[in-house]
């Protein structure tokens, strides 16, 4: 096992620092990262990161194949653009946390913020606490699980790709352009094993599906104007 | 007698343009959407005038002696900066608004001429890729077919903010053009009508954006240019904002930009028209000391030799076309590219239409078109003393009509006066 007091490594690049560790051992553990942005953004090849703090922006970004676990929480944005790999977050994360993800697993042990997998395309997003509103908005392809309560909007426009909530009210919280739909088996295998694989204590069966549409179009806001004169009327100017 | 009836003038609000908009909103209820740049006529290069050589300075020999041409662009960070043997960049046209072939054409042309082309919106077409001089690749707010391998096999990479014909808008590509292919790329439904993500969901503002380009030199090695693409608007800020969050370099594009679908709202009335906002930047840069070390690329309507001559005199590195390289391949600018029906395979994804795009031809009619623009440069270059290209400077430029001296800050004709906010020129011709 290889160690990195990260507030002692001066002007020398965290990451590289990480590079070198991980060519002497297959797990490395980082201390004292104080918050620092883009901790194993851009990191290949095999091993595990081990981030015994909380962690700034972009953590583990174009991840791709390392495992990267941080026992505390991420700012916005952790997992970006990742290829594949595990970044597995023990407590909780900022907003916009998987944009863009290609590929590989972020699994959340506490909360995410708003936005979660906004475009993501692949890969698998686990959060167990509750996401904030427009998780997966526009994604293009991938799974969101939302064990906790989903916000607002989730799923507005998304084209492809899936998000999975047990949510009683998820009815009423989707985005445009998505239904709600009943988990099919090969998606109650699949669940299950990812919350074998993470130890997660839930029942695949009790997740519901929120698909993009399949009409080929998306309804938009343009204009609708409400009419609804009686509620309009406590705009008019008191005489 | 016989009455006599007053002819009234011709129509002048209520020409039959306008009644055939209303008439449109009448029959849907929604705007309209258009390919290819804004017709409005928009103050333009047009309006300047370059300095021969006289008394002054000796001329360059049009045919016997060289101007150079070479241009490096993108060093201001990055260890590889782009080298072109012409200032010419395809604008970033992306496979779904135009064809494959029209892409490979494209690209083909860069080869033979020594420019860069961008890959545009959608991820980059193998086919591209292998044919292209120098590549550059975007990075979009929709990020749709872009990986980490996308920013690996990039010589450039841009940023996209937006573009000049509608910014402040995502990506439109229309279901017509939305193929099993192009869906299989973008990672989309097969024929649905595309709008794509407005804003990018990696970094909310500026702030951020710092972060992030440290995320993005740690991943290209501190060696690819990183560009951003922007539409000309709050030129200045933008500009200050850009040089900030540390790019090598700007794309910069005016409001008669083209497009491949836009709301005519958009590509007619949002942003600042290409002469004015270059001023503004090259003003900007200046005035943040990194006009040097920091490129300049202008896009919006350039479509010869003299604009780019004065593009690069009053202070671009570079220019960017899309529009008159679709019409070196035959495009007529119907103004229906949205429609995916172009009649000579560039602008459409119908098999029958691609099929009549000769590759081989087009991409040679396009390398013609940069020869030919670039030698219509270098020939204005000369007259006005230059051995390179980019030695043309303002001072080289004067202007035509009292807005484009006031736009430009470039002195009128016939005068020494400048009217408006300075670019280096006093009002008593302290040059
Ligand atoms: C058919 C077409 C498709 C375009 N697609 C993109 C795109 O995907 N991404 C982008 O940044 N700009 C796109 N643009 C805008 C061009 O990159 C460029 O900014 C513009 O064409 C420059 O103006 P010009 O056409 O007058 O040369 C497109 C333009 C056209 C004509």
């Amino acid at each position: 096992m290889g160690y990195i007091d990260v507030s002692k490594l001066g002007d020398a690049n965290l990451n590289s620092a990480i590079r070198e560790k991980l060519a002497e051992a297959p797990v490395v553990t980082l201390t004292k990262v104080n918050a620092m942005h883009n901790v194993c953004a851009g990191l290949s090849g095999d091993g595990e990161v081990i981030i015994d703090d909380s962690t700034g922006l972009y953590t583990g970004s174009f991840l791709e194949g390392l495992t990267v676990r941080v026992k505390g929480s991420v700012g916005w944005y952790a997992g970006d653009d990742m290829m594949s790999g595990e970044l597995i977050v023990e407590k909780n994360t900022g907003c916009n946390v998987g944009s863009y993800i290609c590929g590989g697993n972020i699994v959340i042990y506490g909360n995410t913020g708003s936005r979660v997998g906004y475009g993501m395309k692949g890969g698998n997003i686990i959060v167990c606490g509750d996401a904030g509103r427009w998780g997966g908005i526009m994604a293009m392809g991938g799974n969101l699980i939302v064990l906790g309560k989903i916000g607002e909007a989730t799923g507005e426009s998304m084209y492809l790709g899936k998000i999975f909530t047990r949510d009683p009210e998820a009815e009423s919280k989707m985005g445009g352009n998505v239904f709600l739909d009943a988990i099919e088996a090969d998606e109650v295998d699949a669940l299950t094993e990812l919350f074998e694989q993470y130890g997660i204590d839930a029942d695949a069966k009790a997740f519901k599906v929120i698909r993009p549409m399949k009409t080929g179009r998306h309804a938009y806001q343009l204009f609708k104007p409400q009419l609804e004169p009686e509620k309009a009327k406590k705009y008019q100017v008191k005489g | 007698m016989a009455e006599v009836r007053a002819i009234d003038r011709p129509k002048s609000k209520w020409r039959k343009e306008t009644l055939s908009e209303i008439d449109y909103k009448a029959t849907y209820g929604k705007y309209r959407i258009r390919g290819c740049a804004s017709p409005r006529q928009f103050p333009h290069f047009d309006d300047l005038m370059i300095m021969p050589s006289q008394l002054t300075r000796m001329p360059i020999d049009t045919y016997r002696e060289d101007c150079e041409t070479r241009t490096v662009l993108g060093g201001r960070f990055a260890t590889k900066p782009l080298v072109l043997e012409t200032p010419i960049m395809i604008a970033g046209m992306s496979y779904g608004a135009l064809s494959k072939e029209a892409k490979i054409a494209l690209a083909k042309a860069t080869s033979m001429v020594g420019a860069v082309i961008s890959n545009g919106e959608g991820g980059i077409l193998p086919e591209e890729l292998a044919n292209s001089y120098r590549q550059s690749i975007q990075m979009l707010p929709s990020r749709m077919g872009f990986t980490k391998r996308s920013l690996e096999v990039a010589d450039m990479i841009e940023v996209l903010y937006g573009i000049g014909a509608k910014p402040g808008l995502s990506g439109h590509l229309m279901g017509a053009k939305i193929t099993a292919d192009i869906a299989a790329m973008r990672q989309i439904p097969i024929g649905i009508d595309l709008h794509s993500h407005p804003r990018t969901g990696d970094a909310f503002g500026a702030d951020d954006m710092v972060v992030k380009m440290q995320q993005l030199r740690e991943i290209t090695n501190w060696e690819t240019p990183i560009f951003c693409k922007i539409a000309a608007g709050r030129v200045r800020d933008d500009v200050k904002i850009a040089i900030k969050i540390g790019f090598d370099g700007i794309i910069l594009d005016g409001c008669q930009g083209g497009t491949g679908a836009a709301p005519v709202m958009a590509s007619d009335h949002l942003g600042i028209p290409t002469m004015p906002a270059l001023v503004q930047a090259v003003r900007t840069m200046e005035e943040m000391g990194v006009k040097d070390e920091m490129s300049l690329i202008i896009s919006g309507g350039i479509s010869d030799g003299s604009e780019l001559a004065k593009a690069l005199a009053i202070g671009a590195d570079a220019v960017a076309i899309g529009t008159s390289a679709m019409v070196a391949m035959g495009c007529r600018v119907c103004m229906d590219c949205q429609a995916g029906k172009c009649a000579f395979g560039i602008g459409t994804q119908d098999p029958e239409l691609r099929a009549r795009l000769d590759i081989d031809k087009a991409a040679e009619r396009v390398a013609n078109y940069i020869k030919g623009m670039t030698a219509e440069a270098i020939l204005l270059a000369k007259a006005a003393g230059k051995t390179k290209l980019k030695n043309l400077e303002r001072e080289d430029l004067r202007a035509l009509t009292l807005e484009a001296c006031a736009m430009t800050g470039i002195p009128l004709v016939g005068s020494d006066f400048v009217i408006g906010e300075g670019f280096g020129f006093t009002a008593s011709n302290k040059i």
